[in-house]
């Protein structure tokens, strides 16, 4: 119980340090923002104590106080039907997870005990990553476990039923980040049916392996994905005049940069997918930020040293080190028909996506028509991350069918904030709405501006 | 409403039913599973999921000292157990060894852990290292199928008995074939020197003792020394000295008392002398040209890079290993 009351007060507190925002979103800023602080200060020796109480009262004091001075404003009106949709697997996932034990693979075996481990030594570089404890995959990055630290410190009990909340809260805080900003920038409609979607996609419901009751940390890099896609995105959108302010208090672009640093500070600190990602989102973001890039790139850069250093005082785990595997591409290019069919085998999986991704794919076509700009944003992020992941592919040791067959699905999960953004815009042209790209579209920039009064 | 398009409406609720399909009866069957377990404790729904397996984990970790690592020792095909077990015994820290020789292996790390903990997918038990070594020679076949067995005696000596271990796959151990051809029972006392460690067995009439691992089986220990083997009724047996890792057998004779007259022959790696006291009282032999003293029983030993002239009221004999890791010995004249 002590658990579920952190996790619904600290991490959404946390968030609103930073500026007033949805709840969704608010969560998902704290989550990122406790555990890459935490990690900052861990990896410069100050005390996980002193600095969690250090955090504790800034949380707390501006938190409350973002909360309390701004002006609460109405949200937009969801249609009813996709937020019942949406509320449903939610009710019976909490139930669920209120009830039954943690029993996936990752989860245990990395990354809640690496939790355990810091919540007991109350270090990042303790015993417990110097080989005191059997701990396969040490180099793993923590911030989703920091968090989990957190939680099992403030409890006073390592017991994992205390962090079954994290893990549903980040689908839960996902959906509802994807609600508001989809709704913000297409329609609320649009924005309420992509989240019922999203909560209901197989993969991210009820999969055992990455699904909102295991404790993998892959729902946790694609909401920080998302997070950093959709102020892309609104930056994008905002570059072009388009007002796509909606409940959260209009931004200013350095801000919209700052916040977008963040999501990709947090990426690179969650997993080692995050890191390529980053990259990605830096190139991309270049385009759109132009000089404001370097914010980003600074942040970035800060959580990738942290995590290299960190990465340097301990053991390396029996994690496969990929960075040193890429110059060994060429010799492995027998590979390249099982990666370049690995996506496309699994989109087509019943199973875990139905038919979510030829639907993307037919949204994309769509959408490239009313709104080229964001769908080339969208589906430039989806094919580069693919195509590192495919790269990664080529490159490993691994017997690669096998690997596919195990993170192929999970892979998939990260680009599902701008894949389901191609689906709202791929609606909306249906709809009718053309675009006359590549400049903005005044009908829709006018739809737009009518929505944010 | 009717103004809104038809064909999105339709695309969007065949995209959500093609993922409700699945979702939905999944989603139902973890309600109805939670609502079975929602009677139960805590640790008992983890039971329920796991089995016999985690009850194994909760006595254990109640068993186990709290701030000492454990060595958690599986077999390749255990691995996944072993680090489930690792997370449910935390915060026991634990040290995961693939398997008995990967843990022999680690012997001269001063950090190995001492208590160790076996994992296989069905439990996990805390265990010695002894116990797994005895599980494994016990499964496995032995070296010897068909023992040459020696004529009828009532008493004699092993000049070598040994149950040990070096590092993988390096398992030396006796294995023995004792035939009772006698019409009424024969119980045999074997004592082990220089421990002095005596066990006695019976053999039925026409029954034949076979032992994989001769010192162990008897004695409970893992040592090396010689055997003093003695009965009232004469047996017939055989023992041979075994590497179980390389698969050779060497059969050792059944000696009567003290023999020094080696003779010059080829030596290779790992070459010692070894002297042996049978006596129950001090003996001086002289050892290339040195005397030594030897106490009661004695077993000595030490490196060697010829084979040396031994005299005095002792057994001497030299073992040496060949470059395919075969143990060779010179038993004296």
């Amino acid at each position: 119980m002590i658990g579920l009351v952190v996790t619904l007060v600290l991490f959404p507190l946390a968030g609103w340090c930073l500026g007033r925002r949805g709840i969704g979103e608010a969560f998902l800023f704290g989550a990122g923002l406790v555990g890459a602080l935490l990690f900052l200060a861990g990896v410069a020796h100050v005390p996980l104590v002193v600095a969690l109480g250090l955090i504790g009262v800034w949380i707390v004091g501006s938190g409350l106080w973002e909360l309390l001075r701004r002006s609460t404003r109405r949200p937009n009106p969801y249609p009813l039907l996709p937020t019942i949709l949406m509320c449903l697997p939610l009710i019976a996932l909490t139930f669920v997870a209120a009830i039954t034990p943690l029993s996936d693979f990752d989860g245990r075996a990395f990354w809640v005990l690496k939790a355990k481990g810091i919540a007991q030594e109350r270090a990042i570089d303790g015993p417990f990553f110097r080989g005191a404890t059997l701990d396969p995959r040490n180099h793993y990055p923590i911030l989703i476990p920091l968090d989990g630290a957190v939680i099992f410190g403030v409890a006073h009990d390592s017991d994992d039923r205390q962090l079954r909340w994290l893990y549903l809260g980040l689908l839960a805080a996902f959906a509802l980040l994807v609600r508001e900003r989809i709704g913000r920038m297409v329609s609320p409609t649009a924005g309420a049916w992509c989240a019922a979607l999203l909560v209901w996609i197989p993969q991210f419901a009820v999969e055992p392996e990455g699904g909102a009751l295991s404790a993998y940390s892959d729902i946790a890099l694609a909401a920080f994905a998302a997070g950093a896609f959709f102020e892309l995105v609104d930056a994008v959108a905002g570059s072009r005049g388009l007002a796509v302010s909606g409940c959260s208090a209009p931004s200013s672009p350095r801000d919209r940069a700052i916040r977008f640093g963040l999501w990709l500070a947090f990426l690179v600190l969650t997993k080692s997918e995050g890191l390529p990602f980053a990259l990605i989102f830096l190139v991309i973001g270049a385009f759109v930020f132009r000089k404001r890039i370097v914010i980003p790139a600074i942040t970035s850069v800060i959580a990738a040293l942290a995590l290299f250093v960190w990465r340097a005082r301990i053991p390396a785990g029996d994690e496969e080190d990929i960075l040193h595997k890429l110059p060994t591409i060429f010799r492995k290019l027998h590979h390249l028909g099982d990666a370049l069919a690995a996506f496309p085998a699994h989109i087509f999986l019943f199973p875990r996506w139905g038919l979510f991704w030829i639907a993307v794919v037919i949204a994309a076509v769509l959408a490239w028509r009313v709104d080229r700009s964001g769908a080339k944003v969208a589906i430039s992020v989806i094919i580069a991350m693919l195509a590192v992941y495919a790269g990664v592919y080529i490159a490993t040791e691994w017997v690669a069918s096998d690997l596919i067959a195990v993170t192929a699905d999970r892979l998939l999960m990260h680009v599902i904030a701008p894949a389901l953004f191609l689906l709202a815009l791929g609606a909306r042209a249906e709809k009718g709405e053309r675009a006359s790209s590549p400049a903005p579209d005044g009908r829709l920039a006018r739809r737009w501006g009518r929505r944010r009064t | 409403m009717s103004e809104r398009p038809v064909i999105p409406r339709i695309a969007c609720a065949l995209l959500f039913f093609s993922l409700a399909v699945t979702t939905l009866p999944r989603l139902v069957a973890l309600v109805n599973n939670a609502r079975t377990l929602l009677p139960l404790g805590y640790e008992a729904r983890r039971e329920k999921q796991m089995g016999p397996w985690y009850a194994s984990v909760e006595a254990l970790r109640r068993e186990l000292p709290p701030h000492e690592q454990v060595a958690l020792i599986a077999s390749p095909r255990d691995v996944e157990s072993a680090v489930f077990a690792s997370y449910y015994l935390h915060p026991i820290r634990t040290r995961l060894f693939i398997g008995r020789d990967d843990y022999r292996n680690a012997a001269p790390d001063p950090m190995l852990p001492k208590t160790i903990v076996a994992v296989t997918a069905d439990r996990v038990t805390q265990t010695t290292y002894d116990a797994l070594r005895d599980r494994d020679l016990r499964t496995g076949h032995r070296v010897v199928g068909a023992p040459t067995l020696s004529e009828p005696r009532t008493t004699f000596i092993l000049p070598i008995a040994a149950s040990l271990d070096g590092p993988a796959p390096e398992t030396f151990v006796i294995e023995a074939t004792i035939v009772n051809p006698n019409r009424v029972p024969a119980e045999l006392r074997a004592t082990f020197w220089p421990k002095g460690l005596v066990r006695t067995i019976t053999i039925a009439p026409g029954s034949t003792a076979k032992y994989y691992d001769l010192v162990h089986q008897l004695f409970g220990v893992l040592d090396r020394g010689w055997m003093h083997v003695d009965s009232p009724l004469p047996l017939r047996a055989a023992f041979y000295f075994v590497n179980r890792g390389h698969g050779d057998a060497t059969l050792l004779p059944n000696i009567a008392g003290a023999a020094t007259g080696l003779a010059a022959a080829p030596i290779y790696r790992d070459t010692k002398l070894f002297v042996i006291n049978p006596a129950a009282t001090p003996v001086t032999a002289v050892v290339g040209g040195v005397s030594f003293p030897f106490d009661p029983q004695a077993f000595v030993s030490w490196p060697v890079t010829n084979v040396p002239r031994v005299s005095g009221d002792v057994y001497a004999f030299v073992a040496t290993r060949e470059m395919n890791g075969r143990t060779d010995f010179l038993w004296p004249r």
